[in-house]
This record gives C-alpha cells, structure tokens and sequence, in this order.
C-alpha cells in the first residue's frame, strides 16, 4: 500500500508553507532530528522497497489510462428521469397508467401513474446530451461525461444495492472497490493512504464504516475516513499536552528500543517494517494537514467549489479536499452523498416529494461537481483521472401511490438508471444504452455492475480477471465470476 | 456466487501423480484383457467402466457434462455422449477414424493444452474400435481428482486411520510424538530444529498463547527458578486450568462463526441478547466440552438437549451473522426470495466451513467447480437449515447446568432474604404516603381527563366527544368491541410534543392484537403515537407510532389481567425523544430514547380511544373498556406517575421519608439487590439472539441459484464424498424441523466423518503456531493448501478422537512438544530451504492480534478487570439516526472505566468497529475470518501513538511504576521494563531510560515501550 515513488520535494514545499508553519514546526520537533534528515532531505535510507499494491498477479495488465479515480456516490437512489435519462413520452403519458406486461413489483407495493419529470430537459454541449434543469452546473460539462442510461441492478433494497454498487456483491463481508484498487495498485505516495473515504457532512451512509469496508481483504486495505471540516483523520497528532520535546523523546527512545531488538534477532521483515512505519507515520502527520487546508487554494477555486455558499459549501469542501488528495497521489477517494434513511431525508430516497428531495439533495452537489471536473481538465489531471459518478439503482416514471393517482414521490427501481463517468481513457460527450420509452427498463445494451466494474478496472490497467484473492475456497474478484469490459465506452 | 469460469494453473505434482496412476490403471487390466479368450459383452462393459469410464472422467469431463456443455457435449452418460455435441456426432462404434472425438484428440486438441499420452489414446480408440461399447450407466466425474478439480479421492476426504508413530534412531531432541512427526520431515529436508526456548521467552509464549494475557513478573521470576522437572508442565496446566483460557479461545472461535452484536445491512440493528452465545463458548471451552458436543449444540442443541438452557444459547451459532431486515420484510416476494437465500447461502457456507472446511456455498448455482459437492447436495444442506430463522428466543423455563442452577439458587435466595428485609424496611413508609394520597392529590394538571364511567359528567368541557361503530358509554366506561368501535375526540387547539398518555381500561383479552387504549395523531391518522396493545409482540404494550418509527420494545412482561380488574396503563414522552411506559404505576420494562420527538400541529391533532390510527380497520382497535383517561402536555415523573396510579410508590419517595440509620442500610441493601439481579439475569438470561425455527417451506434445486426457477424438491442430506459416511439423513423433505437440524449435526459430527477432526486439530495447530499444517483453515478442497505433514495431521486428529474429542488434550500434547518449545531464532541456512517455517526449524515469532495488545496494554498497566460473563462493553454510542430504523455507532471517549474489561467483552457492533483495533487487523465480523492477516501500516504506528485510549494506559502505567517503585528513575525503569517485557532491563537500557525519564517524566518511557516491538511482539 505504501510506495516510495514520490520524492519528498512536496514535503519540503509543505514545510515551508508559511501558513502552516507553526504547526508543522510543532510536528517537527516531535520528530528525531535524523528522522527529519531523512524525511526532508529524502535520503531514503529509512524507506522500503518500492512496494505497488500486492496482487499475486500484479497489474497493470493492460496500459493504463487512468492513474487514480474518485467515486462520486450518491445513497438513495437518483431518479434517472429526472435528471439525465430524457423521456418525451414520459411527459406526455404524464397521469397514465404504465402499460406493461405484468404488474411492477416494487418496493412499497404502490404503483401509481406515470409523472412526468419535475424539472425541464434541455440538450447541452456540442453532443446535444439531455440534462434537466436540476444539475444546471454538470450540464455545462455535459461534454466532458460518458453516460450509461442502461444500468440495471439485481435488487432493489438500497443497502444490498449499494454493497452490489461497490462490492459486487449483495451481502456484507466483500471488499470495495477502493479496497480492491488499494490491494491492486498500492499507492502513488506512502504520506497518504492509499484509499480515502470523505461522508457526507451531514451523517455517514446507512451501515457506516461497512460500505468502505476491506472484506476479506488485508485491513490496511479498509478506507480511511477524511473528514472535511476539523480533526481530517482519527489520532494523526497527539494531544498539545505532550510537548514536542516529550514527543521527540519518546520517538528517539522508541527508535533505540526497536533497533536493539531488531539487532538481537537478526534480520526480521515484520520488526523492520514497523520501524518504517513509525517513518512512513510522521511522513502522514507532516502531509494530511497540508491537504486538509483548504485555504491554500485561491479564492476563485474557491468560488468554483461552492465555498462560500451554505448549500455547495459541504461537498464543495469534499471535492476540492479529493482533488487535493488525487493530486498528492491519492489512489482512490470515494464521496458520499447521502446519509441514512428515514424522514426527513437527507438522502436521494424521494419516496415522497421527489421535486423537494432531490432539488435539496442536488443543490448541494451540482455546483461542485462541475467545479471538480473543470478544475481537473484545467489541471490536466482529468487525462489520468477517472471520475465515476453513480447511485445504487433509479426510481420509477410512476408515482408511489394509489393505482389512479399521480403522486409526488417515485419508488425504488432496480430495471433502468443511469450513471456516468468522465475522464481518463474515455469516450467523451455520449449516452450509451437506453432505457424503455418511459425510462422504466433497461432495453438497449444493459449494463450491469460487473460491467461496469470490469470497465473501470481496464481503464485503471487491471484486467477484472485477474485481480483476484483467495478467500476460503474461491479465488474472488470485484466481478465476481462475471464482467464484460463495454468497448464502446473506451476512447 | 462462485468462481465458474476460473482456470487454475496446473498443479505440476498432481499431474504427475495422475501420470503414475492412470498408466497403472491402463497397463493391468490391458493385460488382463488380452488373456482373456472372448471378449463377452459383460466384459467389455467391464472394460469400460474400470479403464475407459475413469479415463473420461479425468480427461474430459471437466468441461463435457450438463452443468458444463464446452461444444454442446455431455460426456457423463450413454445416450448423450452418443447424441454428439454442436458438431454433429462424435462416436463412431467400430471406427474411430471416423469419430469427431478421436478427430480432436488426434489433432492434440483435446484436452486443451494437454494432449493424451500415447497409452490413454490407445485405450480410446481401442475403445472405439472395438464398438465403444458403454459401461453401467453414468459416469461420475467427481470419482477421480484431476488437474483442475478435487475428485472422491481428494486427501482430506479419504477415511481417517490413525498413522504409525515414526521412529528415528538418532532422534534425541523429540518429546512426544509429534515432535517425531516433525523430525522426520526436517530431516528430510537436511533440516535441525532450534535449541529450547528460554523460560522467559516460555512462559511468555505459554502466556499469551494460552491465556492471550502476559505473565505477571512474579509468575516469570517463579518459573525460571523452579527447579523440578515439571515446572514447564505445571505452568501449562495451571493455564489450562485458568478461566481466561476461554477468554482467549473462545475469540478464536468466534472469529470463525462472524459473530457480530448487530444486523449490519442498512439498520445495522443491536443485537441486546447476543452475548450469552459468547458466554456459551467461553464456558464450553474452559468446561472442555467435548468438540463433537459443542459442534452438535452449536447447530441443534435446542433439538438434541430440550429443556436445556445452555444448550439453547448455543445455536447462538446459526444466528451469529448478519440479517437484512429491510430486504426480508419488503413487500416484493420474489426480491424477498433471494434476500433468504442469500442469507441461506452464508448460512450453509458457514456451517460446512467452520466444521468440515468444505466450502459448499460455492454450489448454489451449480456443481461446485473444484471440489467433489454437488448443488443438488448444496440444496440438501439448504433443506437441513432451512427452518433456521434468527430472533431473539425465550429462554425462561429452561433447565441451566447443574453448577449454574446452583449457583442461581443461592443468588436467587439471597435475592428474597434482601427483598424480605427491605419490604420491612419501607412498609411502615409505604403506607404513611398511600394514607396521605388518599386526601386529594397535588393536582397534576392534564390536558384533559375523562371519566367514562361517571358518563357526561366525566368529559372534559370543550372536548367533544365521537363514538364510532359500536363504541358506547355504559356505568363502567366506555365499551369497545375490538370490531368497529372507537371514539375520537377534539381538535388540539395547542401544538403538542412532550405528553403522558394515562388510562385505566380492562381488557376483554390478552389474545388481542394491534388495538390502542389512548392515542393522539394527526387528522388523516398518518402520525401517531399511541399506547398499543399485542402489535409486534404478544400480550405486550408498546409506544405506537407511524411506520414504528418511534416504536420499539420495551421488553415489558406480558399482560395477563383482563376483564376483572381495570389496570393503569401511561407513556410518557419527553422532549429529548425518551419513552417510558408504565403499568399500575410502576415503570413497564426498559424506556428507549426515540430518534426524536413528534410534533402534533395545533387544530390538525386528535385524541382516539380504542384505536391505533384511522382509518379504522382490522387489527387496530382494542376489545375492552375504558374506565377514565388523562392526557398531560409534558411527560410526567416517575414520582408522578406513581402517585397518579394511586397504587405504587417509589423507592424515591420511599428514601426521602427514611432516618438516616434506614436510609444507609436502605441504600446498601438496593445496591446489593442490584448486583444480584445483575448476577442472575447473567446466569440465566431471559432470552438469546439465537435462532427460533420454523416449520420449513419445501427446498428445491434452484437452477443458477435463482429463486424464480424452482427445480426439484430436496430432501435434507450431507455431502456424499465422504464415501465411508452415508449422506442420505433418512428424512422426507417434509421432515420435521428439529430433525433436520439433528441429522445435520450427528452427520457432522460422526467417527466416520473425517474432516470434522482434521478441522478442528488443524485450528488449534494455526493458532499455536501462527500457520496451519494446512495453512487454509476453512478450506481443505482443491484451492486450499495441501497439509505439510498429513501424517501429524491425522495422527493429531485420531488423537482427539481417541480422547473423547477433549481439545485440551490436543493443547497439552503442543504445547509440551519440543516442536513448540523451540526458540524463535532465524537461521539463514534454514530459511533457504524452508522461508515459511513449514517444516518447523524454529519457533516463528508471533505478533500479538488486537484483542491481546489492548489487553496486555490494560494488563501490564495494572487495571485489566477480568469480569466475564454478561452484557458487553458498548465502546460506542449506540443511537438511532433520527426518522429512520437505521442505528449509528459512534466511538466513545476510549478511556472510560467500563472499557477495562478484556476485549472479547467489547460489544461487536458491525458498523461499531474500533480504530485501535482495526489496524491490529481485527477482523470484519461480517465475513469468517480463519486466519488474520498481520499487517504494519503508518496508520497502525499513529494509533499506537496517539490514540486516546493507549495515551491513557500509558499514563495509568506510569503510575503503577512509580507506585511500585518508588521515586528513583533507575528502579522505576527497572520496574517498567519487568511489567512490559517480564525482564530487567540490560545496563545500557537502564542508562538510557533512566536519563531520559529524569529528563521527560515517566509517561515518556512508557509510552514508548507500548509501541515497542517487544512489546508487541512474542517470540
């Protein structure tokens, strides 16, 4: 997980940052002065082996095209017709029963009438895609985003479906993505984690730490949880009540302890490594609070995110804070949008009133959204960046209410919706797949998520096949024994 | 959801062992063959099935058979094979010429990559040519294991027989007969093994593999004087014998079965009752419960032991895991169908993983693909466990052991005697308040109060009152006939959050379900809070609510008064969301804080009696008759509560009216009634997270695992390549519940069943040693590791049969050998030949798992508190996010008293993980965990450092030193040194220690030693 590609020329930058300066000189003095030699000077005689993740059968196994990715993950589930997947006939049987085969069986049991979309579509970017008016900021990069309109899910339960989003899997107990990606690629720097977690600031998703969980993998392979606003990582600094010389001292004296018993034993992979670790440790303290300070960006940036406004300001902060950590070699940084279920929501469950759920649940995100994908591309990081942008499964074009009427609420839907990506390695500026006249079910191209785990895991070099580790009895994957990479999304 | 379409490389040794055999196979009965004079038909059918049947078997069926139909051909059976595939036929009888099927293998195109050798092609196409006639039915491809699949004769399959005990003249260094197992095998590879450990690097290996605790200095100072020739094993009984043997075990265990304390999936419900099956398992391990008995318990104890309380808590196990509430009660059936049988396939995977390493969940959707299990006998499994449903389960009138009966007995009768003591104590007071209650009472000041039986007269003016349906107002109350009548009342003209609903109704039954005495909710009577009666549970009240959202059990008794006698009934909700309820004045079970507080609007809120909510229908109104009703607009006291009942008083009430003598003495006596019913509910608890079984639906064969394609009807059974132990369990597959479950264990657990004791010897092996003779614990098909000495394997498991199944006879015989009493020196020369420490030269060091460095730290910091049994720890605090079911578990100040027990007592919420804990590699309780892995990350270093809690131990060590010795820098480290690592420190560490807590204070040192390795690590 933890490689030494990247040189300590950031560190140095870091440590000179003027603003930080009388914190990072506090954690310096908690450091043994050749520690600090070591560390500032890049040295490299405290550092492992270049290590890149651990698969037995170690990628890249095809030429990569992304390098890193962030997960834009939204709990709840996104009505696609309200928002990419243009339906005109879905206007027009506006108040209509959907005619179909045999009855929907969903959710709640309650299949009202078609409802058309809450907010008006209007086509953008050179491509012509439909966006409606409710992500008025992500249309304007609609030029940038390769749309799935044709993903079908195997459930339509949220927490099993979003266990199946980032496992692959319905059931507790799988690694994520994330996970995966950490034990596939390791990391691009060893001063941060491999694969960072940032909630939504209002709550942590339903099942908590288990949606970043590492499965069966290694638990270094677990995500770590950043937070955007105060403390960013759980025990990165020891409380101000022990001094720096206590902290330096404690550090020397750990340093002799260890060398000792590492010279009575002879030569010990497991004793040296943690010696490194305590390296690898100071090398995280001097490195996170330089990320987490977003007041190191301009004001413009700033103002791009959503910054300063009350509504963009919370995942304003967690993408300008996952910019920052792909910049410094971040493998993948997951965001979640959405918390738990339940009234009132603060999650994308529109069960109720979709035009008021969604209108908050996607005022707070068009903005910085946008604002991430131009500041990648301005950046040129979007070359070797993949964004993935997706929700657990969709709603339905009919209402959640009595057979003869047309409600304000949409139900769960696991037969069609949409997601996107954009970035690194892809075909820019298009819709692939296509759900029924209504928007109800994945007619053209399905796509399910072994599809489209097998494609990001050829655009980040790794063949979904053969990233694979062995838990009692069966060589898993993130595809399980599934997967079929969709070609006709890659550039 | 198995791996189907993986290829694993070839296995050169198995090839060549297969080379061997089938050219064997060939040779003999060619020759055989040929001396024969005719060649009858009886003959060649012969033929065919003991040459030509295992040829195909092992060349071709892998991808020609009807799960795998690689170019449309079945292989397996007469009439297929000579049906052809997508290329038209391949058998041509009398001409193999002519045959596809020796077309392709001529070309070496069959099998792929590996073409035949020149004596297996003889035998297919002298097949062929002689009529290909065919044998006596199907071919079984599971009969042989080939290069790319486990077959009937895998090893760990193959009857158990206890082996020879190897003896090697110039053997002077083995102990028992393991170590001869393990000479043997080092010798062969030109290998020694390592001198004897140290007794301090011993006893602190014992220790902590023992009892997962270091030694006191005191233990390691007496041990290495001790001077008789069984110091070494008296050490090792006496841990045995310690009760944190269990502790530690019983982690061990529970790794295995995922036991977690809550739901996980999207409510991640607490499980309250989960930890006596923990408690179980520490008991049965320290009991040395025999292991066919603590498996047979585990899965069907409550059917093979009726009546018995532990046995019970033991099926703990088939409930261990997680459990979606949100997909097991959604309204689509068929979603719901798949959502049980994923749980069925976590469940069957569990259970033939954790006792016979066969990973048999890999057959749900077809035959498994490397190993001999079929997924008819997957569903076979599925029928055996099927009626398993997880719950809470009663446990009263159940028989506890005799110990623990005895034990509750004594406690149960001091209860009485204190109980005694304390009525007399508080009667004389009792009675002076009721006599002053019966003046007039301070007035309490409701909303509104109705007293039904005094007629109009009763109503509250401006209160209009509606009766529907049958509702009428007779002498005693107002009269409610559970069918169609209910009364409302008002409109609120003020808006309402905190309130007592108050009432005293009888009831006309306790049978009843779903009816409300009192209620107020929203016009339209989609927001509610009401007190209901037999909703979700039976016989019992609870705080009703839209979608039970402020709704959860009180665990109240169940109600038994009906018609004779009126009884007082009150919730009371406060403004911080907390609902209590209560029953003739005294508190009704346990009061729970709600995610939150319900608004009712002013002149959009109405009062109901006799119903839920409207709209009115069946199972919501309430048979019985209301005799006067109150509703307050804040949530009354305790105190107020009791006195509006007119019947009960509290012990408040009660202490505020004693002498100071009485209320000392008072005091003393709750404190010790407190402990008591702590101690019995412990010994035996009222109910368990366990499983309450149903009667089972049919099972059928799923074809690709999918619940909307039902094939045949399964009836219960096992595996059936175990070939000396039927799998047929005799049942029909409507057989009863309980017998499925009882069959299941008893073929689990048979002598002739021989993976059931290798398992188990090869757990406790990877446990000592830190890797397994097979060093995959939960898997011994073909993608697990092959046994590095088989021999030991067996002899160790025969051993535990021969024993009585007694595992810590399987302990004893370990860790007294000299294989485990080696030193933990690497060796250059050794390693070369043996890296991973297979073959056992040395001891391989071991770093300690999570569990044991937080407890060392509490241990060696002097204030581990080693109270077992009993409700967990909650490191966390446990609410639920407001509006919703879902519960969040949010980390707790680390430090607090409480968390000083040891950690198997840390509550295991699956969403509750522990930072600390986390990057020592402890375990996801989601998923089986056989083996840890045994990470060191940056991370790992910052927690260790900087967590709270090892700050705090750090400091509390510090304190211990200098307590113990004195102020003088030198000696405090000294001390130090002994309590963190058992050992004085060396003169040169002294210095340095010594100068630098001179310098910096002692929190400094200790600081540092509990992020030492040698701390950390055990030799």
């Amino acid at each position: 997980m933890w490689t030494n590609k990247q040189l300590p020329g950031g560190m140095a930058r870091e440590a000179t940052d003027g603003d930080r300066r009388a914190f990072l000189s506090w954690v310096k003095n908690g450091l043994s002065s050749a520690a600090l030699a070591s560390l500032m000077l890049g040295d490299g005689s405290l550092r492992a082996a270049p290590v890149s993740g651990e698969a037995a059968d170690p990628p890249p196994h095809f030429l990569p095209k992304a390098r890193r990715a962030i997960h834009i993950c939204l709990c709840g589930a996104m009505s696609q017709v309200d928002t990419f997947d243009y339906k005109p006939a879905l206007v027009r049987l506006h108040g209509k029963s959907l005619v179909t085969d045999e009855r929907p069986d969903v959710f709640f049991g309650q299949v009202g009438l078609l409802r058309a979309p809450d907010w008006p579509f209007r086509q953008h970017g050179q491509n012509g895609l439909w966006v409606s008016d409710l992500f008025p900021h992500v249309a304007q990069v609609v030029d940038e985003l390769t749309i799935i309109h044709s993903m079908f899910a195997e459930t339509s339960n949220h927490t099993p479906a979003t266990f199946q989003e980032n496992t692959g899997f319905r059931l507790n107990g799988f690694p994520v993505l994330g996970s995966w990606l950490s034990y596939g690629l390791g990391c691009e720097t060893d001063n941060l984690p491999a694969f960072i977690v940032i909630p939504d600031a209002r709550e942590f998703p339903a099942g908590g730490s288990i949606n970043w969980s590492n499965g069966f993998l290694p638990a270094r392979h677990q995500g770590v949880v950043m937070r955007a606003r105060g403390n960013p990582i759980d025990d990165l600094l020891a409380p101000a009540s022990i001094g720096p010389e206590a902290e330096r001292a404690t550090r020397d004296l750990l340093a002799s302890m260890n060398a000792r018993h590492l010279a009575e034993r002879g030569p010990a992979d497991p004793l040296t490594a943690r010696v490194q670790a305590y390296e690898m440790a100071a090398r995280m303290q001097l490195a996170v609070p330089g990320v987490a300070d977003l007041a190191a960006e301009t004001a413009q940036t700033q103002a791009l995110y959503g910054l300063q406004r009350k509504e963009t300001a919370d995942f304003g902060r967690a993408c300008l804070m996952a910019r920052r950590l792909l910049e410094r070699g971040v493998r993948f940084v997951q965001l979640f949008s959405g918390g738990t279920f339940g009234s009132p929501r603060r999650n994308w469950d529109g069960h109720e009133d979709m035009a008021q759920n969604h209108g908050q649940e996607a005022l707070r995100i068009d903005q910085p959204v946008a604002a991430l994908l131009k500041d990648l591309r301005r950046r040129g990081m979007l070359d070797d960046t993949l964004v993935l942008f997706t929700t657990e499964f969709g709603r339905t074009p009919f209402t959640q209410s009595a057979a003869d009427v047309v409600g304000k609420g949409r139900d769960h839907n696991q037969n069609g919706f949409t997601v996107w990506m954009a970035g690194a390695g892809l075909r820019h500026g298009i819709a692939f797949g296509a759900t029924d006249d209504v928007g109800y079910r994945a007619v053209d191209k399905p796509v399910h998520w072994h599809d489209f785990h097998a494609t990001v895991l050829r655009l980040l070099g790794i063949d979904h096949e053969r990233l694979t580790y062995y838990h009692n009895g069966i060589r898993r994957r993130l595809t399980n024994v599934h997967g079929q990479v969709i070609d006709a999304l890659l550039a | 959801m198995c791996d189907r379409n993986h290829q694993m490389k070839a296995k050169v040794f198995v090839g060549l062992v297969w080379l061997l055999c089938s050219w064997v196979l060939v040779a003999a009965p060619t020759r055989r063959a040929a001396s024969e004079e005719s060649s009858t038909a009886n003959e060649a059918a012969r033929h065919f099935d003991e040459v030509v049947a295992p040829l195909i078997a092992r060349r071709c069926l892998d991808c020609h058979n009807p799960a795998d139909l690689k170019g449309g051909l079945d292989l397996t059976a007469a009439e297929k094979a000579f049906a052809g595939g997508d290329s038209g036929t391949a058998i041509e009888p009398r001409a193999a010429d002519k045959s596809l099927l020796w077309a392709r293998i001529d070309a070496d195109e069959m099998p792929p990559k590996h073409p035949l050798p020149p004596a297996e092609r003889k035998v297919l196409r002298d097949w062929i040519d002689n009529g290909a006639v065919w044998g006596s039915g199907e071919i079984d491809r599971f009969r042989y294991s080939t290069e790319t699949r486990a077959g009937y004769d895998w090893w760990s399959l193959q009857p158990l027989a206890r082996p020879a005990v190897p003896a090697m003249p110039e053997d002077q260094w083995s102990r028992n007969a393991i170590d001869r197992f393990v000479y043997g095998e080092l010798r062969r590879r030109d290998l020694q093994p390592s001198r004897e450990a140290d007794r301090r690097t011993l006893i602190r290996r014992l220790s902590f593999d023992l009892v997962g605790l270091p030694p006191e200095p005191e233990e390691v100072a007496a041990f290495v004087a001790d001077e008789r020739p069984d110091a070494y094993e008296r050490v090792v009984e006496r841990l045995l014998a310690s009760p944190q043997y269990g502790v530690r075990w019983a982690r061990h265990w529970l790794d295995v079965v995922r036991f977690g304390e809550s739901n996980g999936f999207e409510f991640d419900e607490f499980r309250q009752n989960a930890w006596p099956y923990r408690d179980w398992v520490v008991r049965a391990l320290n009991d040395d419960l025999p292991y066919d008995e603590f498996a047979r318990l585990q899965i069907a104890g409550d059917v093979v032991r009726p009546g018995q309380l532990d046995a019970a808590i033991a099926t703990g196990f088939l409930a261990a895991g997680a459990y979606d509430t949100a997909g097991q009660g959604q309204q689509s059936a068929a979603m719901r169908a798949v959502v049980r049988q994923d749980e069925m396939e976590d469940l069957v995977g569990t259970v033939s993983q954790t006792f016979l390493a066969l990973t048999v969940n890999c057959a749900r959707c077809h035959d498994h693909k490397f190993d001999p299990i079929r997924q008819k006998e997957y569903y076979g499994l599925v029928a055996a466990l099927s009626g398993v449903r997880q719950g809470n389960r009663e446990l009263t009138g159940l028989e506890p052991t005799a110990a623990r009966a005895e034990q509750g007995a004594t406690s149960r009768s001091r209860h009485a005697e204190l109980s005694g003591e304390l009525a007399i104590l508080e009667q004389p007071v009792r009675e002076q308040i009721l006599s002053q209650r019966s003046q007039p009472q301070a007035d309490l000041r409701p909303l509104a109060a109705w007293d039904f039986a005094r007629g109009v007269e009763g109503q509250p003016a401006g209160w209009e009152l509606a009766l529907h349906g049958s509702a009428r107002i007779t002498a005693d109350g107002l009269a409610l006939d559970g069918e169609t009548a209910y009364a409302t009342c008002g409109t609120l003209l003020k808006e309402l959050r905190a309130k007592t609903l108050e009432a005293w109704v009888r009831l006309a039954n306790v049978e009843q379900r779903g009816g409300a005495v009192l209620g107020v909710q929203s016009l339209d009577g989609t927001e509610f809070d009401a007190m209901v009666f037999g909703e979700r549970e039976p016989r019992r009240w609870l705080a009703g609510s839209e979608n039970f959202v402020r709704t959860r059990s009180f665990s109240g008794p169940d109600e038994t008064e009906t018609n004779d006698t009126a009884i007082h009934v009150c919730i009371t909700y406060a403004d911080d969301g907390t609902i209590t309820a209560y029953r003739d004045g005294r508190p009704y079970g346990q009061a729970y804080r709600a995610s939150g507080i319900a608004t009712f609007a002013a002149g959009q809120t109405q009062v109901v009696f006799g119903l839920r909510h409207s709209p009115a229908g069946p199972g919501k109104l309430l048979a019985g008759t209301i005799e006067r009703a109150r509703l307050y607009d804040r949530a009354l006291t305790a105190e107020e509560v009791a006195a509006s009942s007119g019947r009960h008083v509290t012990s408040a009430m009660i202490r505020a009216k004693l002498a100071p003598d009485q209320r000392a003495r008072f005091d003393a006596l709750h404190e010790e009634l407190a402990r008591l019913a702590a101690l019995i509910a412990v010994l035996q608890p009222s109910q368990v997270y366990a499983i309450k079984p149903r009667a089972p639906e049919p099972t059928r064969l799923l074809e690709r695992g999918d619940p909307a394609k039902p094939k045949d009807v399964i009836s219960p059974c096992g595996i059936g390549s175990l070939s000396a132990l039927p799998a047929d369990f005799g049942l029909a597959p409507d057989g009863a519940e309980g017998e499925r479950r009882q069959r299941l264990a008893a073929w689990i657990t048979d002598a002739r069943n021989p993976l059931f004791a290798r398992v188990i010897v090869n757990r406790l092996w990877h446990y000592h040693f830190g890797t397994g003779l097979v060093d995959t614990p939960n898997d011994f098909g073909f993608n697990g590791g092959r046994p590095s000495n088989r021999a030991l394997l067996d002899w160790l498991a025969a051993e535990l049969v021969a024993s009585g199944y007694r595992l810590k006879a399987i302990h004893r015989l370990i860790v007294t050998s000299a294989a485990y009493r080696q030193g933990s020196r690497y060796a250059a020369a050794a390693a070369q030949v043996d890296a991973d420490n297979r073959l056992l030269w040395r001891k391989t060091p071991q770093r300690l798992e999570a569990e044991a460095v937080r407890d060392c730290m509490l241990q060696v910091a002097g204030v581990l508190d080693l109270a077992m049994d009993g409700p967990g720890f909650q490191e966390m605090k446990i609410s639920i996010a407001p509006g919703t079911n879902t519960y969040l578990y949010a980390p707790d100040d680390p430090t607090r008293a409480i968390f000083k027990r040891r950690t198997l007592y840390r509550v295991w919420a699956r969403s509750g993980r522990s930072a600390l804990l986390d990057v020592f590699d402890c375990p996801d309780p989601s998923t089986t965990s056989p083996r840890r892995a045994v990470t060191t990350t940056p991370l790992q270093a910052l927690a260790l450092l900087n967590n709270p809690f090892v700050l705090h131990v750090a400091d509390k060590l510090a304190e211990r030193v200098a307590r113990e010795a004195g102020s003088e820098p030198t000696n405090q480290v000294a001390r130090a040194y002994q309590l963190a690592y058992g050992r004085l420190p060396r003169d040169d560490e002294r210095d340095a220690a010594s100068r630098i807590v001179s310098q910096r204070g002692l929190g400094v040192l200790t600081r540092a030693l509990l992020n030492s390795n040698e701390f950390l690590y055990v030799d």
